[in-house]
This record gives structure tokens, sequence and C-alpha cells, in this order.
């Protein structure tokens, strides 16, 4: 009985030193930032200058400001719009890849043509659609040619559409991988289980492929929700200032050295992906699933 | 046959350069329980996915119930399957998976109907009372059960089982075969039963059919089998005979214990001499005896309840079994690493040879 108590001893202090590194790392780099952020919030802010007395100043603004309410809906609308497009791109292309392609090798070869435009730097692959849907664009010119359309369709670029259209290419991929994984950890015993017992593609879809590869859609959503949040980039190079995101909030704020507001929306922008991530966890469980 | 519910005409099947299957015919009675007994690459599994219709055949047909299904795809032709991993449905429950055919299938029942079959084939199995249990809360035999509730519920004239105990251990395994068999003559519907076990094909099997390398080599009762394999390949695989190389010529096998009188051989082609493992004799190394003799060292022994099982070597790593009833009395002792003769009546060996008529 004594030994099996040091063992436990033994154990339980070897647990405490491996934690450390990742505690301290946390620590100083995510929880005492955070904290500091809410600190400044309620900092006060004129114009030239922030001092540390405590107001709700910056809050009331934030709230009471169309421009600031109207972000934040802004954001919540484009990451709704842009979850909903990776899914639909995304979820086909991650069956295709993970169910019908029997060759691991050709599966892990699509997988990786995927990452591919991750090659290039972030703006690059943002600012290629430029080109590409701008009114002399690649896609109007085509268009054109073709005789399909007779004036180049302008709301291509510059508009919540082209933020839409980049977003969904540049964060696809992310739901396409969890996704894909899932799938091809199916096994097809079971599929061809269930077409000897009757079930039609509909029926096999909805009721096994579907439900199995809920956790990679979630595992999916979460790194589409998560990044497409605190986006800003894409918005401000493909709206031409147009589409306002909380992201773009923060940028501007900070430029002009208002720190409390862009600590504000800062942490509305933390509790929003608190609450989108929680959501989501509650659908799968997946400690179990993976 | 008349009463033939299955037939299979010459059905071949290739994977590129690979026979899997070649000229398979075959047929099967109403009610019956077939294994299919052959190595691991003999074509059995393949066999089963052609019947199945998960596979095509290049050549050959198929009948059912006097109909051909060559064509007719896998749920329409109201065969069974019960795969090898079970491969149940993981986020289902025990009821859901049995269900499952009857629900999302064209049964067109009321789901209180299909509810009220699948409870009946639970019940069948003998796992009443776990039908709201995930399959991943169950064990490996119940496991099997639900794959073969599921199976039945859809009330299949004929059953393929793909290596059904091969996921289970021992103990489990030879319960199971009594419960398959028990639940197969309940249902009066036709079993075909694949296995690499030598054992579950005899025990199990009203017939027997032996493949090897694609080919059907040898169909009968497992007491045909047993008494008349009808090649060294067949003989080999029971796992029931020492096999001596040599030749046959002129009514007489000449190998490794001598020559020895054949009062009849089976053609085949290769010359091979079998000799049953309980119907050695061993003898003391100083006897003489008429009949073949053989010097061989004993290794050691096996008690198997029913039986002892004594290893001898004949030299060159030739391991020779011997086989001893309990019920013929009380088995002798041998000394390790001492020298015997062992010996056998010529009349009950079976010998093969390109020389037979």
């Amino acid at each position: 009985m004594t030994s099996t108590v040091t063992i436990q001893d033994r154990q339980s202090k070897v647990t405490r030193w491996l934690l450390i590194p990742g505690i301290v790392w946390m620590s100083l780099f995510l929880v005492v930032p955070i904290a500091m952020i809410v600190y400044v919030s309620f900092w006060t802010q004129t114009t030239f200058n922030i001092s540390s007395d405590p107001t709700l100043a910056s809050w009331k603004q934030f709230f009471t400001s169309d421009t600031y309410t109207g972000s934040l809906w802004t954001t919540i609308r484009i990451w709704l719009i842009v979850l909903a497009t990776t899914f639909i791109v995304g979820y086909p292309t991650a069956l295709f890849v993970g169910l019908f392609v029997k060759s691991k090798t050709l599966s892990t070869v699509l997988l990786v043509i995927c990452v591919i435009p991750f090659w290039t730097s972030f703006l690059i692959r943002v600012l290629a659609w430029r080109p590409m849907l701008g009114k002399e664009g690649a896609i109007n010119i085509v268009l054109m040619k073709l005789g399909i359309i007779q004036q180049p369709i302008e709301v291509l670029l510059f508009t919540e559409l082209s933020v839409i259209i980049g977003m969904t290419q540049i964060y696809c991929v992310f739901m396409v991988g969890p996704i894909a994984f899932m799938l091809s950890r199916i096994d097809r015993n079971i599929i061809e289980a269930a077409r000897d017992l009757g079930a039609g593609f509909g029926r096999i879809f909805w009721k096994i492929i579907f439900p199995l590869s809920l956790p990679g859609v979630v595992v999916g959503a979460i790194f589409v929700s998560v990044m497409v949040l605190g986006e800003f980039a894409t918005s401000g190079a493909l709206s031409g200032r147009k589409v306002n995101l909380l992201g773009n909030i923060i940028v501007t704020q900070v430029g002009s050295l208002k720190w409390a507001m862009a600590s504000v929306v800062g942490v509305v922008l933390t509790v929003v992906m608190g609450i989108v991530i929680a959501g989501f966890l509650r659908i799968v469980d997946l400690k179990r699933e993976l | 046959m008349d009463t033939a519910v299955f037939r299979l005409d010459g059905v071949t099947k290739r994977y590129g350069d690979l026979v899997a299957l070649n000229n398979a015919t075959l047929e099967v009675g109403a009610n019956e329980y077939l294994s299919f007994l052959g190595p691991s690459g003999s074509g059995k599994t393949t066999l089963l996915r052609v019947i199945a219709g998960f596979e095509a055949p290049e050549a050959g047909r198929v009948h059912f119930e006097g109909r051909d299904i060559t064509n007719v795809p896998a749920h329409e032709r109201g065969i069974g399957f019960v795969f090898q991993n079970f491969a149940l449905f993981p986020h289902l429950t025990v009821i859901q998976n049995v269900g499952f055919g009857l629900t999302h299938g064209k049964s067109g029942l009321s789901s209180a109907e299909i509810e009220r079959r699948a409870v009946e084939m639970i019940d069948l199995v003998g796992l009443s009372g776990m039908e709201g249990r995930g399959v991943d809360q169950i064990s490996g035999g119940q496991r099997q059960r639900v794959a073969l509730a599921r199976t039945l519920a859809m009330r299949p004239k004929l059953v393929l089982l793909d290596e059904p105990l091969g996921a289970l251990d021992a103990n489990l395994r030879g319960r199971m075969r009594n419960e398959l068999r028990a639940i197969r003559e309940r249902l009066g519907v036709t079993f075909l039963h694949v296995t690499g076990s030598e054992t579950e094909a005899l025990a199990m099997g009203d017939r027997v059919v032996v493949l090897d390398r694609g080919t059907i080599i040898q169909t009968g009762t497992p007491g045909e089998i047993y008494d008349r394999p009808a090649s060294p390949d067949v003989a080999h695989f029971l796992n029931r005979f020492n096999l001596f190389d040599g030749s046959l010529s002129r009514g007489s096998f000449t190998g490794a214990f001598g020559t020895a009188a054949v009062p009849q051989a089976t053609r085949a082609n290769r010359d091979v001499y079998a000799v049953r493992y309980d119907r050695m004799k061993v003898l003391p190394a100083s006897a003489s005896t008429d009949g073949p003799k053989l010097r061989a060292t004993f290794i050691a022994s096996e008690y198997l309840g029913s039986s002892v099982m004594n290893f001898f070597d004949a030299g060159h790593g030739h391991l020779i079994e011997m086989e001893h009833h309990l019920s013929l009395g009380a088995p002798d002792t041998y000394e390790p690493r001492q020298d015997y003769l062992l010996t056998w009546n010529p009349e009950q060996a079976i010998v093969f040879g390109r020389e037979a008529g």
C-alpha cells in the first residue's frame, strides 16, 4: 500500500513538471494579454491620450454607434454565409477525396493539391482575386468574349460578394480536410452492408455517411469560423473598404492609437468566437469521436 | 438435384492476371448448411462476394430460386451477407442496426411492424434487453449476433457468412458454432459459411466445399471429405493426415517408411501417401513389424481432453502426428528424445498417384 502511494506521488510530481512549460506559455501569451485587453477596454480615451481611469465610455460608444453594431452584424452575416459556402463547396469535394477515391495515394495527392494555394503568401492569394473579378478582369473578359454578357458585371469586385468569393476560396480547404479525414475512416463494409440491406444511395448518405462525418464537419466549421470571424485582410483588399468587419475596426482603431475602443471590439470578438465554438462543440462529443 | 435453390454455372472471376475463381460449378439445396474451406487466397471470399452480388463474374451464371441473378444488384437478390468484421453501423443502437434494412429498404412495413420484427430477431439471437445499447457498448460475440440478426431480419432465403467466427476468441467461437446451427435449424434457411478452419468447416457443414487457388477441388459431406479426400491438397487442408512424398508404382508405394502395398489409389498429379493421425501405431524402436515402418524421435504430447496428440520427428524436420483416442484406453507414455518405430495398417492408408486408375 505504501509503495502505491509513492508511485502515485511520483507520477503526480512528473505530471506537474510536464504541465509547467504549457502553463507558463499560455499564461504569458494568452491569459495575461486577454486580461489586459479586458482591462484596457475600461480605460479613458481622449483624442491624444489614454489614461487608466476606469470608465464605460468606450463600451457605451460601441453599442450606441451604428458603425460599430453594424460591423458586428456584418461580421456575423459574412461568417454565416462563408460557413455555408465553404460547406457547400467543401463537403462534395471531401466526399470525393475521402470516400469515392479508393486509392489512399490518390486521395493524399488530391488533398495536397487542395493545399497548394497555401504555398503562396496570404496577401497574394487575396490580391490575386482583383485581376480575376475586376471590371476588366479575367471573368468579365471571358464572359464578354463568349458573348454571354454585353456589359461587364460590376458587382464582382469591391462588394460583399467579392469578399465572400475570396474567403470561400481561402478557407474551403479547412472544411475539406477534417471532413475528408472522417470520411476516409468509414469502414467500406458498412456501406456495402447498408446497400445489401436494400438502402438506396440517399438513405445511405443521410443515415450512415453524413452522421459519421459530422465530427469532421464540426471541426471544419470551427476552423473556418475562427478564421473568418477574425478576418480583416480579405475584406480590406476585396471590398474597397465597403465591408467593415470587427477585424477591420480593430486595425483602424489601433492605427489611430484608440486602444480603448480597439480593446472593446477585441473583447466583443472574443466573446462571439467563444459562443460559436461552444455551440459547435455541443453538436458532437469530439472526445468520443476522435 | 431438383431441390436446388441455388446454382453456380462455370463462374469465373479475374482480378487482372489473377484468377480468383476458375469455372466454379455448385448446387446448393434448400435448408442446407454448406461450409467453404480453403486457405487464404483460395477464392472462397470471392465466391461469396460473387454470390452476394458485390462482384460481377467474367464468365458463368448464378441462379437463385430458378432465376438467373447474375446481373441482379446485391440488394434485389434476397441474399443476406454477414461480414467478417460484422460491419455494424457504429452510430446506431442494436435495434436500429437490426431494423436498418426494414426501415430504409423497400420493405414498406409500418414502424410498429418493423419494431416487432427487429425485437423478434434480437430475441432469436439471444440479445433481449440490449435493444437500446450502442454497438460499441457490447462485446464481440454480441456484435456477431447483432450482425446476424440484422441480416436475418430481411428474411433472406440464403445467408452468406464470411468467416463469421474469425473475429471471436476460441471459447466464444465454440459456442457461436452451436448457436449458428441452432438458429439456422429454427429458421430453415440455407447458410453458406466461409472459413479457413478445417475444424469449423467439418463441424458445421452438412456439406463441405473445398477450394484451392480459385478451383473447387472437392464437394461432399464432412464424412466423405474426411474418409476420402479427393486430392493430396484436400488431405493437407484437413490437417488430420501425415503426408509422405514418394513414388507409386505397380501397386506399391515407396517412401521414407520403406515400401508398402497399395490396394487402391486415387488419381492425382503427384504421388502422396496419407495416413490419418489416429491410424498411427507406436512400437518400441527394437520391435519388428511386417508393415511399413518409420523411425522417429518422440518430441512432446498434447492432452486434448478426449484424445492425446503425440508428436514425433522423423528426421529433416518432418513432423509426424499420432492421435490416441482416450476412449480406447489410457495412453502410453513415451520418453522425449527417444526413438520409436511408427507403423500402421497399409489398408487404412489413402494413396494418391499419377499411376492410379
